[in-house]
């Protein structure tokens, strides 16, 4: 499968010593059933990666593996050098939003996002600023239940980016935006990036990640099977829409 | 108080579900109360472990609400999948569970002694609407107040290891009430089990406020804090282990 096309080394490579994310020989299963099997992939600093299959590939397993939410069946994840679970002050290097909805439908957007703060020994102050970036303090004192999807996609965001992280890891983030959201949000992650951050943004989608990312993880039945630079990709004629459906229709016949 | 504490104390806050635990459980205490203490026959009410019956009501329907209040403080976060932000910025989930008992208790503790509270005010103006002479002495309100204050707490950290373990927020609730309503109330105390009753955790609570004349007050809240000690330790063990979706 593999063999059809050239991975890039750089980003199949268990061990480098500066990777933000090292993920090596990952394998989840849950009874009998492999989710998430031999997965290797390492990121550096300053990269945005789209971490791409269908539905039920196993992305978000992964990431939950990286978060600390899931325990591996074999292997490892690690964040800047360590398991998530033993970062000292994880909001301050790592934020995350895994699902679009992860709230208290009863709870206001500011008293949310203070409850984090307050758990996380980050500042008030840093709540309001922001409710500014992602345009919400005018809705921050709404209950949650009365968000529209964009407005929660942008709530998770910011609870994410509360501690200023080095590294965000998105699952699905752009579900429920609207064009102009996905354009803020494509925006919003390329300063990130530019600013030294480092990205991994699941998605089962092609449009929106195409013009965000550098490289791609491409994952189908819980196994890697390809991994690239877009420019890679170029340089063989291929766009990332074609390379995609070829590896995993390929896979899947 | 530990940041983890003040986070989950604005948690307990920040919705209208614990404000609408609070309302129901006074409104459920002054309509219960209300009941017995206009409702029962004179000679029901005359005796002093009679009315230690009825004024200790109090002390259950605060130590029910005080066990939902902490169960759900971890079952609507599985529920609602604030879980997963929760555990993001403390991953050590250790501490969530023992941040989550403490704010628990300490509302909780508040419940139980309101509760105790409305039901000592509202059965002494039913009683002195009747003309009754209430056989109780300060001693006796003391321990109504502080037993069922420390009754409802531990319960609180009960009801927090219960949701803990169990997880999912509809089984967890009407697994309480019933074990205090319908296993406590009704078989083991009407079919008398003898001294196995005594030692059941809602038996325990109504101890604590010095209902039981065979067990003291004292024993009964350390005994509790023993099945506190069971649920939260079974919870935390639960929590640590298992993944979350």
């Amino acid at each position: 499968m593999i063999g059809t096309f050239t991975a890039s080394a750089a980003l199949t490579e268990p061990a480098r010593g500066d990777a933000v994310v090292r993920v090596s020989a990952l394998t989840k299963r849950y009874g009998d059933v492999a989710v998430v099997e031999d997965v290797t992939f390492s990121l550096g600093p300053g990269t945005v990666t789209g971490f791409l299959g269908p539905n039920g590939a196993g992305k978000s397993t992964t990431l939950r593996v990286l978060l600390g939410l899931a325990e591996p069946t074999a292997g490892e994840a690690l964040v800047f050098g360590r398991r998530y679970r033993d970062l000292d002050e994880p909001a301050r290097r790592v934020g995350a939003v895994l699902e679009s909805n992860d709230f208290d439908p009863g709870r206001s957007g500011r008293n949310h996002l203070r409850a984090l703060a307050l758990a996380g020994g980050i500042s008030r102050g840093r709540v309001e600023e922001l409710l500014e970036l992602v345009g919400l303090a005018r809705a921050a004192d709404r209950r949650v239940g009365a968000y529209s999807l964009g407005m929660r996609q942008r709530l998770g965001l910011a609870g994410a980016l509360l501690g200023a992280p080095h590294l965000l890891v998105l699952d699905e983030p752009a579900n429920g935006l609207d064009p102009a959201g996905v354009h803020w949000l494509r925006t919003f992650i390329r300063q990130f990036a530019d600013q030294g951050g480092t990205v991994l943004v699941a998605s089962h989608g092609l449009a929106e990640v195409a013009q965000t990312v550098d490289q791609v993880v491409i994952i189908h039945h819980g196994r890697v099977i390809a991994a690239a630079r877009l420019d890679q990709l170029a340089a063989r004629g291929k766009t990332l829409e074609e390379t995609y459906l070829e590896l995993t229709s390929e896979v899947a016949a | 108080m530990s940041a983890h504490v003040r986070a989950e104390l604005l948690k307990l806050r920040s919705t209208r579900t614990n404000l609408g635990l609070f309302a129901a459980m006074l409104g459920l205490v002054g309509f219960v109360i209300a009941l017995h203490g206009f409702g029962l026959p004179t000679e029901a009410l005359g005796s002093r472990p009679k009315q230690l019956g009825v004024f200790g009501r109090g002390e259950l329907l605060g130590t029910l609400f005080a066990a939902l209040l902490g169960a759900l403080s971890i079952t609507s976060e599985f529920r609602h999948g604030t879980i997963r932000p929760t555990f993001l910025v403390t991953p050590r989930r250790g501490r969530v569970v023992a941040a989550k008992v403490m704010a628990s208790m300490l509302i909780g503790s508040t419940f139980g002694l309101l509760a105790a509270a409305l039901a000592l005010g509202v059965g002494s103006v039913a009683f002195a609407t009747r003309g009754l002479e209430i056989r109780l002495d300060g001693g006796d309100y003391a321990l109504l107040l502080a037993g069922s204050a420390a009754a409802a707490a531990l319960w609180a950290g009960i009801g927090v290891g219960l949701g803990a373990l169990v997880r999912s927020q509809v089984p967890t609730v009407v697994g309480i009430a019933t074990w205090l309503l319908f296993v406590e109330g009704l078989l083991i105390g009407d079919l008398g089990f003898g001294d196995v009753g005594r030692f059941t955790p809602g038996a325990l609570g109504k101890a604590a406020t010095g209902q039981d004349p065979l067990l003291a007050p004292g024993l009964a809240v350390l005994l509790l804090a023993l099945y506190a000690v069971a649920s939260t330790a079974a919870g935390w063990v639960s929590t640590e282990r298992r993944d979350v979706a």
